[in-house]
């Protein structure tokens, strides 16, 4: 499913980041992180902000996604015991992701299960949130950053507005960052202990496991790996750390080998062919190519958060560029090196760029920013400063260091006043949420009652008696499943609903059932206005094809 | 469903013995200071303690002689070498009689036991050591001119009572199982001791061992009944509150071969094995103060069964997984102890590629073939020997079943200097 964020921007300002040349950095304290009362005190006050900004208003912003219904759905599936998926799982994704997600829920679900929702389980993604937060600050003190760049750090990665949207929604990218921040905490772990970096190797094997997209910057965790490790056990630190990777990692294709579903065969799924799909999606368009899908979604990004993007973009070529010189630059040549490699994947001419591709960035784009401004910091207040420096041009550094921060902050602050105050007011949901107040109370009998919803509405109608599965159904199964196509031997008159939101009228044009269903039916409640709107149709057997009722609405 | 239960119990019980293993084997790797301390320190060059070397030798008249030349080359100056021989073997006890009419440093200790075994040896010439030192040698070791000089400077500075050096097999290129032989001592002398040290229980390698003469002899010497009395001696320092040092330096160790033959190397393992069993029912380790050491005592010495056990049901459990109808969660349990094996595997890998570095040796790529082709042989082999312990032990036959020598591991020194 390919998604955009909602909004678009077009006016274009370009984000301008000092350069950040060669640096000595002063040493990080000896003291451990976590009896340094100052980190502490730091990090939790962050940390506080971040879940307040990332909470509030939660379940109403931003839209919910299909996706996130899916995965949410999916871990409702593993939960009740009905596998890994309620339809067949089909290799799409390797499952540990969702199964996270179903132990993170598990408890709420248990207590009361109508909040087995989109909406209200978004309030999980905090828990993961605030981990890789509390972990990037501790990478980043691990890098050697100075306290408040690692703090820095943590602020630009769970308060702009970027994050804030992104990080709200129940993607399977989050959980694999927090992963994949876990293993770059214990590669780069001050003790350079054996065991500390085969850990690294589980939890990157988790990452990978959570989202398969994260294997592409292994390498960069590798690279870190080498720079912690001491000539001396380096050789049994890595091949333990890629051991460990690699087997966990095996998991994956020995759990299709117990189901007989890693090659492909006749009359069921198969991991060859999850995978064959996943390589073979159209692409979406060369990223700097307006008019094309990927364009859009770059866009998309940057209206929420330039700085981020830009700033850290540039952060990390300067930090490539300089790694000779500069010991900041070598310190966090990881985190420049993950951004370089993400930024390549995503300039792919033909590659398939979701709106979720940035997330895996966000911490190493944080970090490598923050690192820029650390270096900036020490090159204007301690650069060429000798014990004899007159008063006048000690000043003058401080004036120079406080007119660079009034300058960020004039540039940042408004736009991301903005960005989060929409944030934490808007509601975007309540079209769904009143469709599906309206599927609750004005159908007659539920349970004999057959709709296509997407898949962000489908634990909605579970909890209000559907039939799981073929009763309400994932709008596209009733064309690419076959287990659902062949209860549907009428096509479209064999429903009577089509919950018909921005992402079903969108992706109708390639789907015949749905398309013909969407014809056949005439809205009997319309919630919300223009393209955002969620249309309940109701299928009438006595129409013919020639409808009038506007079918188009999204755009592809 | 009961299947099911009964398979995750062995596996889970199998993973965590397999895990505990790797996780002592890989000690001295933990971090680089752990691997910096597992070395002796540099010694002062003040020698202030007098060594008795006690070197026992049996028909071993073509070894003795180099190996004595060696020690007198030792840069130390105040030792004293006690050539213990049997009073049948007149062709060892010439070559003996030779090297102290050549040197004075040199004394001859005759065993007249009917029956004779090393510990009985030892315990013959324990009365006729002048030292402050007991030290132990095999008559085919290669012994390092330092070694005394460090072993003096890490009693002085450690107030140790027992300090263990380095031995190890070098001659790895010699056939397959010596490969994995020469890696065994890598990896106990490399890294486990030291744990063992460090836990304050550890049995004692059979060489290049050094006790305070007056701890020894409050200690009885030797058990002239056990057939691994280098282990009992160990267990028996250590559960009394003995302080043990190991020390291991790759330019300090003591060389020695690997058995002839594979019945010979089967033999060998029968009598640690049976050694082994002995001390476990002794009950010395069970004055130990802690419960943890009292556990890994415990496990210790009941190594070699266990490793005989998990050789054969890991292989079957991954079969049972791959074969019989279990569901998907039980057979990813069943996974786990090969998981763990695979692990220790590639760590053995690299442990090869450290050996070769660490002693100028020329590893080549089909030694690491060996290594893991080998690999389920040996175990098999560590099995047969587990088994025959036991069984001897039952029958109660424990005479010893000596190891012969053909000095392998001497021209394997020169080659490689």
């Amino acid at each position: 499913m390919t998604s955009t964020l909602p909004a678009v921007t077009t006016s274009t300002v370009p984000a301008t980041r000092p350069a950040a040349p060669d640096i000595v950095h002063d040493r990080p304290p000896l003291q451990r992180l976590r009896t340094s009362r100052a980190d502490l005190l730091l990090c939790g006050a962050l940390l506080l902000a971040i879940i307040v900004v990332q909470g509030w208003n939660i379940t109403d912003y931003p839209t919910l996604s299909d996706d996130e219904g899916t995965y949410l759905a999916q871990a409702w599936a593993v939960q009740q015991g009905k596998g890994l998926a309620h339809y067949t799982y089909w290799y799409d994704h390797p499952p540990l992701g969702w199964i996270q997600i179903a132990a993170l829920t598990w408890i709420p679900a248990h207590i009361n299960p109508s909040l087995m929702t989109v909406g209200s389980m978004r309030v999980a993604m905090l828990v993961v949130s605030a981990a890789s937060a509390v972990l990037l600050y501790v990478l980043a003190r691990r890098l050697s950053l100075p306290r408040w760049a690692a703090g820095l750090a943590m602020v630009l990665f769970g308060l702009s507005p970027l994050s804030v949207v992104l990080q709200r929604e129940i993607f399977l990218d989050n959980i694999a960052v927090m992963w994949t921040l876990l293993a770059f905490c214990l590669a780069a772990s001050p003790s350079r202990h054996l065991w500390h970096h085969f850990g690294a190797g589980i939890a990157a094997a988790a990452a990978v496991l959570t989202k398969e997209t994260m294997l592409v910057v292994l390498p960069a965790l590798l690279v870190t790996m080498w720079r912690h490790g001491h000539r001396d056990t380096r050789k049994f630190a890595l091949t333990g750390a890629i051991t460990a990777c690699v087997l966990i990692g095996l998991a994956y294709p020995l759990f299709a080998l117990l189901k007989g579903e890693l090659f492909p065969g006749a009359g069921h799924v198969s991991l060859w062919d999850g995978i064959t799909y996943q390589m073979s999606r159209p692409g979406s368009g060369f990223i700097l190519d307006p008019g094309t899908g990927s364009y859009g979604v770059l866009h998309s990004w940057l209206y929420y958060d330039r700085v981020l993007i830009i700033g850290g973009l540039a952060g990390a070529l300067l930090l490539l560029a300089t790694w000779r010189w500069s010991v900041t630059a070598r310190a966090l040549a990881g985190p420049a090196l993950t951004v370089a490699i993400l930024a390549l994947v995503a300039l792919r001419p033909s590659g398939y760029l979701p709106a979720m591709y940035i997330i895996q960035a966000l911490p190493f784009l944080a970090l490598v920013l923050a690192g820029g401004a650390a270096s900036l910091a020490h090159l204007v207040l301690r650069r060429w400063r000798g014990d004899e420096e007159k008063p006048y041009v000690t000043w003058g550094r401080r004036v120079t260091a406080a007119a660079l921060v009034a300058v960020a902050a004039l540039y940042v602050l408004p736009h991301w006043y903005d960005g989060d105050r929409t944030a934490v007011t808007a509601d975007a949901n309540a079209p769904y949420r009143a469709a599906a107040t309206w599927l609750k109370t004005e159908v007659q009998d539920p349970a004999d009652t057959r709709v296509l919803v997407d898949d962000a509405l489908w634990l909605d109608l579970v909890h209000d008696g559907y039939r799981p599965g073929l009763g309400v159904i994932w709008f596209y199964k009733a064309d690419l499943d076959p287990a659902v196509t062949k209860t549907m031997p009428r096509g479209w008159k064999d429903i009577d609903y089509v919950v018909a939101s921005p992402t079903v009228r969108r992706d109708a044009v390639d789907l015949p059932n749905v398309k013909a269903a969407i014809e056949h039916s005439t809205p009997v409640a319309t919630f919300g206005k223009g393209a955002d709107r969620i249309e309940i149709r109701k299928i009438d057997e006595s129409t013919g094809n020639t409808m009038t009722t506007t079918t188009s609405g999204g755009s592809r | 469903m009961l299947t099911s239960v009964f398979i995750a119990a062995i596996s889970l019980a199998l993973f965590w013995m397999a895990a505990f293993t790797l996780w002592w084997q890989m000690h001295a790797w933990r971090t680089p200071e752990v691997l910096a301390s597992t070395r002796f320190s540099r010694p002062d060059g003040d020698d202030r303690l007098a060594f008795s070397l006690l070197l026992p030798a049996r028909h071993e008249q073509a070894v003795l002689d180099h190996t004595i030349q060696r020690l007198l080359e030792s840069s130390h100056t105040d030792f004293e070498i006690i050539v213990i021989v049997g009073h049948d073997d007149p062709e060892t006890t010439e070559v003996a009689r030779q090297a102290a009419a050549r040197d004075e440093r040199v004394r001859v200790v005759v065993d007249h036991h009917e029956k004779k075994n090393k510990p009985k040896a030892m315990n013959t010439a324990l009365p006729h050591c002048r030292g402050d030192v007991v030290g132990v040698f095999d008559a085919e070791d290669q012994v390092h001119p330092e070694l005394l000089a460090h072993v003096d400077h890490a009693f002085r500075t450690t107030g140790a009572d027992v300090v263990q050096g380095g031995v190890q097999l070098i001659n790895f290129h010699s056939n397959w199982y010596s490969l994995r032989n020469c890696l065994e001592y890598f990896f106990w002398f490399r890294s486990r001791l030291h744990l063992h040290a460090q836990k304050g229980f550890i049995p004692l390698g059979g060489n290049t061992v050094f006790v305070r003469t007056d701890v020894l002899r409050e200690a009885d010497g030797w058990d002239p009944e056990c057939l691994a009395e280098d282990c009992d001696l160990g267990v028996r320092l250590s559960s009394v509150g003995k302080k043990v040092v190991v020390a291991y330096d790759s330019d300090m160790v003591t060389r020695e071969e690997t058995p002839g033959s594979l019945v010979s190397l089967m033999k060998q393992r029968t009598r640690w094995n049976q050694g082994f069993l002995q001390v476990y029912r002794k009950k010395d380790w069970k004055q130990l103060p802690g419960f943890g050491q009292r556990l890994l005592a415990r496990y210790t010495l009941m190594t070699p069964y266990l490793q005989a056990v998990s050789g054969v049901v890991i292989p079957l459990n991954v079969a049972i997984a791959l074969f019989l109808d279990v569901p998907v969660g039980i057979a990813f349990i069943t996974f786990l102890p090969a998981v763990t094996a695979l692990v220790t595997f590639v760590f053995e890998l690299v442990g090869l590629h450290d050996f070769g570095k660490q002693y100028g040796l020329r590893v080549r790529f089909v030694h690491y073939l060996k290594l893991v082709v080998g690999g389920p042989f040996y175990q098999v082999l560590l099995a047969g020997a587990a088994v025959r312990a036991v069984w001897r032990e039952q029958r109660g036959r424990n005479d010893w079943e000596l190891t012969s020598h053909v000095g392998a591991h001497l021209t394997e020194v020169e080659a490689a200097h």
